[in-house]
């Protein structure tokens, strides 16, 4: 991969970082309305909303607050929680690493199932199997989460049968087992919309590199059918689905909030409708810039990959 | 079962002389209209050795042929009888499994066009490498080394560098010359070429061609040779087979079906291949009168950006590319000025430019005015300079009817009367040829040559006084495009418009253009009258391109056809 290409997205992606910062901040900071009278309601007493106002530099112009707010950034410091009166940091540390566990366990999940099942369906094009497919497909991209969710609870933790328990969290290195049986039901929940996404485009992708005059050529030098479609024909369907994979990141970080409110799993989505309600700035702040980090950190991801999937991208 | 085959095989394949005999062979595709023939009652035979032509024009069969004998057929196809034997075995017989083991290593094949059939994501050198561990049981070594030589043979200069690149890191000869490298490989008994150079430029397709009369000599290999070009045809096949709506109409050897053709259609034919020394054009204009004047003009493709020029302004000139640069020349009223070249060499650019569709540098002069830059160009001059391009299916509407797609440019430049629209396109459709109740169709329901005459009827609609007819006769078939060509030189002859012409044929543009200008890597190399096309001080490279051309034998033949 080109040097100057690599260079080139991380640039852009730094710049994208400090775009949202800036929307970050102003989105929570600059819109009307005073932060302190919201937090201690409208009957605070105006010596309670200086002396708050002091406390969160509301007193000072936007841009010094702006600067000191990155700069703390930089070093580390998001501030200190409202509510919680611990330092953001901490806070949000310990709930991204829950989160960052149930994402990649369905990420990780949609990859393994979803890549070969997609191009299983193109190579079966037209059978009952490829049909049966894209039937799930269709209805696990119609269905929304908190049916899918609510669906699974009935199915598999209803009371009487209950298979997996239906929330609640157990970190992995307290017992193994018992992080699998609680992950399961929210990361099928997260993974089933993503599954039928990805398996379409793998789908499409394979049907129409199986139909290139190239796979045409491989299968009339007489190669097996198994070098054919793994050598030839399955990682030039991949740059595809690595990029729907990086833009459903985006869509997984939004289904987070509402899977972890289902299943009480005490990962980002929770910590920031609590902090929302209590209007908890600096970790509303933390979260919202968190998650933007995460999804524009992943899309540099997937284009590296998509370049050393395709050679011809590398130079472009 | 296998075993008992080639057993009952195994005496004809002793006597027989042919490599590939192919007998009574038919063949239907299923449709939602029932069953279509495709290749009807064909007896084809490749003695050992030779190189057999199979000649025809788009929709022929003569795909079908080359897809029935590698025995890959798409699954609609129904074979209605007949045999195909490689050395006396019959193919029919095998099993798909079976006939993994003889393709690419008993009969392989090279296709029309290598930026396709070479897989873009894998080096070129593993894409030769595979097929000799396939078949030949190699290891990756051996392979790779074996490899090499055979790439050294077609001619690559540095055969072992060529290993490591990908398709796209190599040009349209040298990826041609992989593909064939891999067909020669495993010592094949037959290699099918489907039209091995159609795809490349003159040059290139010379060498290629010249390539496989070499590699044939040298390894004794007989081949089918698959082609809609005769006078290619001619120089590379002993015996020709003319195909025509899947029948063969005619055989024989290619100096008697050149000089004496008994079939119509064959007549048809070699009387459509454009020879350079039958004039069809018009007269040139008695007194020259300049009608475009371009001066300097350069287009720069990928230019940097102002940010990039004000931090690296050393890069300016090596950032992008130059499509075009410094190009000059002057097209005179009512004259059809050719312009030639390979692709790339900037030909379409210029045309680009002329339209008003490419931001350019330098200076534009239409009838005398000065055009500073494309957003000077206004509704007049686009009126004025009309243009055709290569594919009637993409430039072509498919949702609206024939008659609509005429009917624009009458209203948008206000041609005629509203009232009077649907006369004015019943002329223009009579003009190009075409009955006026095409005005009720749609673009799907013609053939590609009569859709190509909707193209050029909406451009002479707005009565122009320049068109640009950008490869216009590239995508037709042979006996199609002659007309096409025809009917350009008539209607400008009718309205005295110019014409810019833009082909890399030169046989063709021999033919119809009053003067030709060369181009060559965005530059313009030559400029000259068509009387001067020989003449020695033409420049080295337009020599290069007449002499690759290839030019039938027995012009007397045609002109009686």
């Amino acid at each position: 991969m080109s040097r100057g290409y690599l260079i080139r997205r991380l640039l852009a992606v730094f710049l994208v970082l400090a775009i949202v910062t800036f929307a970050v901040f102003a989105i929570t900071t600059m819109l009307p309305g005073n932060a302190a009278i919201m937090i201690l309601g409208e009957y605070a007493t105006p010596d309670a909303v200086a002396a708050l106002e002091r406390q969160l530099h509301l007193d000072q112009p936007w841009y010094t607050q702006y600067l000191s707010w990155v700069g703390g950034i930089l070093h580390g410091d998001f501030g200190t929680s409202l509510r919680l009166s611990l330092p953001v940091t901490e806070v949000v540390g310990e709930a991204f690493a829950n989160s960052a566990m149930l994402a990649l366990t369905a990420l990780v999940v949609v990859t393994i199932t979803a890549i070969p099942l997609g191009a299983l369906a193109a190579i079966k094009r037209g059978t009952a199997m490829d049909l049966g497919l894209g039937l799930f497909s269709y209805l696990g991209t119609a269905l929304p989460e908190f049916v899918t969710a609510t669906l699974l609870l009935v199915f598999f933790a209803a009371p009487q049968q209950g298979i997996f328990p239906a929330g609640g969290f157990v970190a992995p290195w307290e017992s193994l087992t018992g992080f699998g049986a609680h992950v399961v039901l929210p990361a099928a929940t997260l993974g089933l919309v993503l599954m039928a996404h990805v398996a379409r485009q793998v789908r499409s992708e394979m049907s129409e590199v199986l139909s290139s005059d190239y796979i045409r050529a491989a299968r009339l030098k007489g190669l097996s059918e198994k070098r054919v479609i793994r050598r030839h024909a399955l990682p030039n369907s991949l740059a595809p689905a690595v990029a729907v994979i990086s833009l459903d990141i985006g869509y997984l970080l939004g289904g987070i909030i509402v899977v972890e409110e289902i299943f009480a799993w005490p990962g980002l989505g929770r910590l920031l409708i609590y902090a929302l309600e209590n209007r908890d700035l600096p970790v509303i702040q933390a979260v919202t810039l968190l998650l933007a980090t995460v999804y524009a950190l992943s899309n540099l991801l997937s284009d590296i990959v998509i370049a050393l999937l395709d050679p011809r991208v590398r130079y472009a | 079962m296998t075993a008992q085959t080639l057993m009952k095989d195994a005496p004809i394949a002793a006597t027989e002389k042919s490599a590939l005999s192919i007998i009574d062979y038919s063949l239907s595709y299923k449709t939602a209209n029932g069953l279509i023939p495709a290749l009807q009652n064909i007896d084809l035979t490749i003695p050992k050795g030779k190189t057999v032509g199979l000649v025809g024009e788009s929709g022929s069969g003569k795909s079908s042929m080359a897809w029935s004998i590698m025995r890959y057929l798409p699954s609609n196809a129904v074979e209605t009888g007949g045999a195909i034997r490689l050395a006396g075995e019959e193919l029919l017989d095998y099993t798909p499994f079976q006939m993994m083991d003889i393709r690419g290593r008993r009969m392989s094949m090279v296709f029309q066009d290598p930026s396709t059939s070479l897989n873009p994501t894998i080096r070129l050198g593993e894409q030769i490498a595979e097929v000799l561990m396939r078949h030949r049981g190699l290891t990756k070594v051996q392979a790779f080394a074996e490899a090499e030589a055979a790439l050294a043979r077609t001619g690559i200069t540095r055969p072992k560098e060529m290993l490591q690149r990908f398709p796209h890191e190599a040009s349209g000869g040298e990826k041609q010359r992989v593909v064939i490298a891999t067909a020669f490989a495993c010592e094949p008994e037959l290699i099918i070429f489907d039209e091995p150079t159609t795809a490349l430029d003159i040059l290139t397709a010379r060498q290629i061609l010249d390539l496989f009369n070499q590699l044939r000599d040298e390894t004794n290999v007989s081949a089918l040779y698959i082609s809609h070009d005769l006078g290619l045809v001619s120089r590379v096949v002993d015996e020709v087979n003319v195909l025509h709506k899947g029948v063969i109409v005619e055989r024989g050897a290619v100096d008697e079906v050149f000089r004496k053709p008994s079939a119509p259609y064959t007549r048809q034919l070699i009387g459509a291949v454009p020879n350079p020394d039958r004039w069809i054009g018009a007269d040139a204009p008695a007194e020259p009168q300049t009608l475009v004047k371009l001066d300097k003009i350069g287009v720069h493709y990928g230019a940097p950006s102002r940010i990039q020029k004000m931090f690296w302004p050393e890069d300016a000139d090596n950032v992008g590319f130059w499509g075009a640069k410094d190009v000059a020349f002057e097209v005179r009223r009512g004259e059809l000025l050719g312009v030639v070249g390979e692709s790339g060499s900037g030909k379409s650019t210029i045309a680009k430019v002329l339209a008003g569709l490419q931001d350019f540098e330098g200076r534009l002069e239409f009838d005398g005015k000065n055009v500073a830059s494309r957003k000077a160009i206004d509704r007049a001059y686009r009126r004025r300079v009309q243009i055709v391009f290569q594919h009637p299916d993409a430039s072509l509407n498919p949702r609206q009817k024939i008659g609509k797609i005429l009917s624009r440019p009458l209203k948008l430049y206000g041609i005629v009367p509203r009232d009077q629209i649907k006369a004015r396109i019943a002329e223009l459709l009579e003009m190009v040829r075409l009955p006026a109740e095409f005005a009720d169709r749609y673009p799907h329901e013609l053939s590609g040559g009569q859709k190509q005459r909707v193209a050029i009827a909406r451009a002479f609609a707005a009565e122009p006084e320049l068109v640009i007819c950008d490869e216009v006769t590239a995508a037709l078939d042979v006996s199609v495009q002659a007309a096409v060509a025809e009917l350009l030189v008539k209607l400008q002859k009718d309205t005295g418009a110019a014409c810019v012409f833009i082909t890399h044929d030169l046989n063709l543009i021999r033919q119809l253009a009053h003067r030709i200008a060369v181009m060559h890597h965005g530059k313009l190399v030559d400029f000259f009258d068509r009387a001067d096309a020989r003449s020695d001080d033409r420049d080295a490279y337009t020599k290069a391109l007449l002499d690759a051309v290839p030019v039938h034998a027995a012009p007397q033949e045609t002109a009686s056809a």
